[in-house]
């Protein structure tokens, strides 16, 4: 930062002085003049906005055009510009005036007609229909006037009520950008480009093509530094990939042959060819991608309370204007009547209502987002804030994937024998257990011949010239190896078996259990210190659950349960206790993970129990969850001031609309800035929220999904 | 209660040859219309009519607020709105030195003005409205181009909120945008004209992108704009010292100066 400064200004190329200043842009240290100059350099050197809010900003400067002449021309007649000697101007300015809104009416008021008039056909009132309503009458009313050659326009204020809706829409619509553009890698799924590779009689040829189009078993070649837009398997080439995005898991991963690559992952420093298994348009980069564009949606945003408190007050609010406009009428004339009901309409415009809960919601699932943490929607937030308990799954959900070694009982050998056939035969295979085996001893330089794997059941083999086995009883009997029954006894409760057989009889019993996962000791701790019912609901074993209850300090469990069993435990304590969130990841968590007040799904979930789930944690993000029920009770808070503020604000203002003592522009105006604040409120508690996350909690890995240039 | 208007015009005028450098760029990369000189004519004019609205609607609003600063409760003519007003002038005439000051290189500008978060977004909405076609964008532009920060600008409605009125704050907008409606018509239409003979044919497309050159006010040479911006500096401490002056003694010798 501290170059020497430069003669000129990187834009306008003038001298930049003494007082120069310096900008980091896009990675270049630049130095301005000015501020115009460096934004002016942004603006011809930057991004472009999305066509969405190009549009809306269109709209916004046309209307603001329009907008700005009319507010000049009313201004220069209210302070008496027109008065003077030119009362003739009077009706000149007022057709001029009328000339000016109605475009202004059709451009800026389209969308809200258009809102107004789809909820209409439903039966529904929204708050559209409250600004097209009192837009409607008031333009009405202004044209009436124009043409009986009256004075009474109020052109200027349907501009100003319109630009101000505007506005706050506008505002509104860049919240949700800003937390989609941080999802960008996530939402550009569909639009990803393949280049697939056809092997031909003249060799092999590269066409590229959208990924939507690619069908399964077809060869992708990706080079270095490419998004992976397929899932499929490696059959060419060795590199590492980025899938932090999918699985939370930072750092690379090695991709050799054979191994299996997610789509959505960055691949690293080398090229390969992928042979697809899926067919491009449905890959789970693409159907996260649904979800997350769905989780955004503009309806799943608003939150269901404030729809609720929506549906009572709108009602209400076009009778109490449409009685007001009657009751002024009579008593001091139409003009003065409308004038009185727009008001109400006006400020009785919950938007800022509205904006509170949408605003603070997107943000809130954005900055999740960026954690890798998937929260389908508003109504999510606001349920999680109000949990009673949260009840897990066991395997999976709380433990890690290998087994973790307890104890070793043999009968008639030395359990240095035992461990060594063990390691020896164990090096052969996958299997969790087997892991959990390796982790006894060093691996052993034990010659070993003629080893048959079978999976899930055991390995047998030949280790420095004698014949052996190690696996399951039923694999023992296989084998034709005899278990006695004092071995089998000696099996510590709540652990699986792995025996050790030679010499025409089993020998050894290495005991394993599931290990906890690091992190699950200090979620438990930190769930309860919040207040919250923690429950173990599995569907292992009870002794293997009691176990892990105690270890992890889990006062509640219950094993030996069938899904429906657990579906039915879940209702019984949210009956009893309140909303329960649970927490899990294997296929038969399914429906329960749907009948749960909110339903968490971790880890390598499978694909149902994502589906059934309203909150997605990536692998090893179990310690983002007291994060996510604080951040969720944080927006809670916030939505609850906003709403709060908005509510007595309405409250106030319509008593002063109706007994007929605001105008309407000044309505529109302290709407506006109440919707303004709404905004502010937002923006700055984002900030603190991300503050707050980074200092507290360095422990959660904070995924970076952005990716610049 | 409005300096001289033509010598608005003048320190527009010349201060425009900041404008080249800063806002040329929106003007040229408005470019040229593939449908011909009339077309490009009329995008030009479509851009500076929205420019010129915001500055008017500027000059005329806060011209209002002065008004109402200074008039409180009371009437034009009392003692305490005639000091309220001449408080008001010595205010916008220190900040228009101020301004005048860091035209000369002077003085420091504002220390971290808008051009954080929120200019980046601004700055995205404005890329996007340059390049986009129809007559809609260009008065878009226009009108968000008068909002920016411009010290210029800041400077004039300084002094409009000083004018003592809506149709005062106008008038000095107004004579200000004129100012540089010069030197920004030949930045935007006649440079792109002008080089058009230069630079070979295009096709439709690269038009309403970026110009050719790589930088925006490359049709003035930096010569040119360097000793505008000095005259505007010094232009804008006469005008500064004109209204502070006239805060101080209304009564003053000033008034030669005048057009009131």
């Amino acid at each position: 930062m501290n170059a020497p400064a430069p003669a000129s200004c990187a834009h306008c190329e003038l001298p930049v002085g003494r007082f120069g200043r310096c900008r980091e842009l896009s990675g270049n240290t630049l130095w301005f003049c000015c501020h115009g100059c460096a934004l002016a350099y942004q603006v011809r050197h930057g991004e472009r906005d999305e066509p969405e809010a190009a549009a809306w900003l269109i709209r916004l400067g046309v209307a603001g055009f329009l907008v700005m002449n009319i507010m000049l021309l009313s201004l220069l007649g209210y302070t008496g510009g027109l008065d003077g000697g030119d009362a003739g101007l009077r009706q000149p300015v007022n057709l001029l005036l009328w000339a000016l809104a109605t475009p202004l009416l059709l451009i800026v008021g389209g969308p809200f007609f258009a809102s107004a008039w789809r909820a209409g056909k439903g039966g529904g009132i929204t708050t559209d229909t409250l600004v097209a309503v009192g837009v409607a009458a008031a333009y009405g009313y202004s044209a009436w006037a124009v043409l009986r050659g009256a004075d009474e326009v109020y052109f200027d204020t349907v501009s100003m009520v319109l630009i101000l809706f505007t506005l706050g829409r506008y505002l509104e619509a860049q919240g949700r950008l800003r937390a989609m553009r941080s999802l960008v890698p996530m939402l550009q799924a569909q639009r990803a480009q393949v280049r697939v590779v056809q092997s031909t009689v003249e060799g092999d040829m590269q066409t590229l093509r959208p990924v939507t189009q690619l069908r399964a078993g077809e060869l992708v070649q990706v080079l270095p530094g490419e998004r992976i837009a397929v899932d499929g398997i490696v059959i060419s080439g060795r590199s590492a990939c980025d899938e932090s995005v999918l699985t939370g898991r930072p750092g690379l991963q090695p991709k050799t042959v054979g191994a299996v690559v997610r789509s959505g992952s960055l691949n690293g420093e080398g090229p390969l060819w992928i042979r697809a298994t899926v067919a491009g348009h449905s890959t789970r980069w693409i159907h996260i991608g649904r979800l997350v564009r769905e989780a955004l949606a503009a309806k799943s945003l608003a939150g269901t309370s404030v729809d609720r408190a929506a549906a009572l007050f709108l009602p209400a609010v076009l009778l109490l204007a449409a009685g007001t406009a009657a009751v002024w009428s009579l008593q001091l004339g139409a003009a003065q009547g409308l004038l009185a009901g727009l008001a109400v309409l006006v400020v009785a415009c919950p938007c800022s209502l509205g904006l509170a809960a949408s605003m603070a919601h997107a943000i809130a699932i954005g900055a999740a987002a960026q954690r890798g943490i998937l929260v389908r929607g508003g109504g999510v937030l606001e349920r999680l804030a109000t949990l009673r308990g949260v009840a897990f799954d066991k395997t999976g959900t709380l433990t890690q994937p290998t087994l973790e070694p307890v104890s070793v009982a043999t009968d008639d050998a030395s359990e240095v024998d035992v461990l060594r056939y063990a390691v020896a035969l164990a090096q052969a295979s996958d299997h969790p257990a087997a892991r959990g085996v390796l982790q006894m001893a060093p691996r052993s330089g034990a010659h070993v011949q003629e080893t048959r794997v079978r999976a899930g059941a055991g390995v047998r083999g030949v280790v420095d010239g004698r014949a052996c086995a190690i696996g399951s009883a039923a694999w023992m009997a296989e084998c034709g190896y005899g278990l006695g029954l004092t071995l089998a006894q000696r099996l510590p409760s709540g652990c699986t078996p792995l025996f050790v057989a030679w010499d025409g009889r089993v020998r050894g019993l290495i005991a394993l259990r599931a290990a906890p996962l690091p992190e699950a000791a200090g979620v438990v701790d930190a769930l309860r210190r919040r207040g919250l019912e923690v429950w173990l609901l599995s569907g292992d074993e009870p002794a293997a659950c009691a176990e892990l209850a105690v270890r992890l300090g889990i006062p509640h469990w219950q094993g030996a349960l069938s899904p429906e069993d657990k579906t039915r435990r879940l209702q019984h304590e949210s009956a009893r206790a309140g909303a329960f969130a649970m927490v899990g990841d294997g296929l038969n968590d399914g429906p329960v993970l749907a009948a749960a007040a909110v339903g968490i799904a971790v880890g390598d979930a499978t694909d149902l129990a994502k589906e059934s789930a309203d909150v997605v944690l990536p692998r090893g993000a179990l310690a983002a969850l007291p994060w996510l029920l604080q951040h969720a009770a944080q927006v809670r808070r916030a939505v609850r001031d906003n709403l709060a503020w908005a509510f007595g604000y309405n409250a106030v203002a319509l008593g002063l609309a109706a007994s007929g003592l605001l105008q309407p522009v000044i309505a529109a105006a302290l709407m506006a800035g109440s919707s303004l604040l709404v905004v502010w409120r937002s923006w700055r508690a984002e900030r603190r929220w991300t503050a707050d996350a980074a200092a507290a909690d360095a422990g959660v890995p904070v995924i970076e999904l952005a990716v610049r240039g | 209660m409005t300096p001289a208007l033509w010598l608005i015009f003048l320190a527009g005028l010349a201060g425009s040859m900041h404008c080249v450098g800063m806002c040329g760029g929106f003007a040229c990369a408005l470019g040229a219309d593939p449908r011909g000189a009339a077309a490009t004519w009329r995008r030009h004019l479509i851009y500076h009519a929205g420019r010129l609205t915001s500055y008017c609607f500027l000059g005329a609003m806060a011209g209002q607020l002065g008004a109402w600063l200074a008039a409180g409760q009371g009437q034009g003519a009392e003692p305490s709105v005639q000091a309220a007003q001449r408080v008001l002038a010595c205010v916008a005439g220190a900040l228009i030195i101020w301004v005048g000051l860091q035209f000369l290189g002077l003085a420091r500008p504002v220390a971290n003005g808008p051009v954080g978060a929120f200019g980046q977004k601004l700055a995205r909405g404005l890329s996007s409205l340059v390049s986009a076609p129809g007559a809609a964008a260009p008065l878009a532009l226009g009108v968000v181009n008068g909002f920016l920060p411009c010290p210029l600008v800041v400077a004039f409605v300084a002094q409009a909120v000083s004018a003592g009125g809506a149709g005062g704050g106008l008038q000095v907008m107004v004579a200000f945008g004129l100012g540089t409606l010069p030197a920004m018509l030949a930045m935007g239409g006649l440079g792109l004209w002008l080089r058009r003979g230069t630079a070979p044919p295009s096709g439709g497309v690269q038009i309403v992108g970026m110009p050719r050159r790589p930088r925006s006010g490359g049709a003035v040479p930096v010569d040119w704009r360097r000793h505008g911006v000095r005259v505007a500096g010094g232009l804008l401490l006469l005008l500064g010292a004109i209204t502070v002056v006239r805060g101080l003694w209304p009564a003053s010798g000033v008034h030669a100066l005048m057009g009131h």
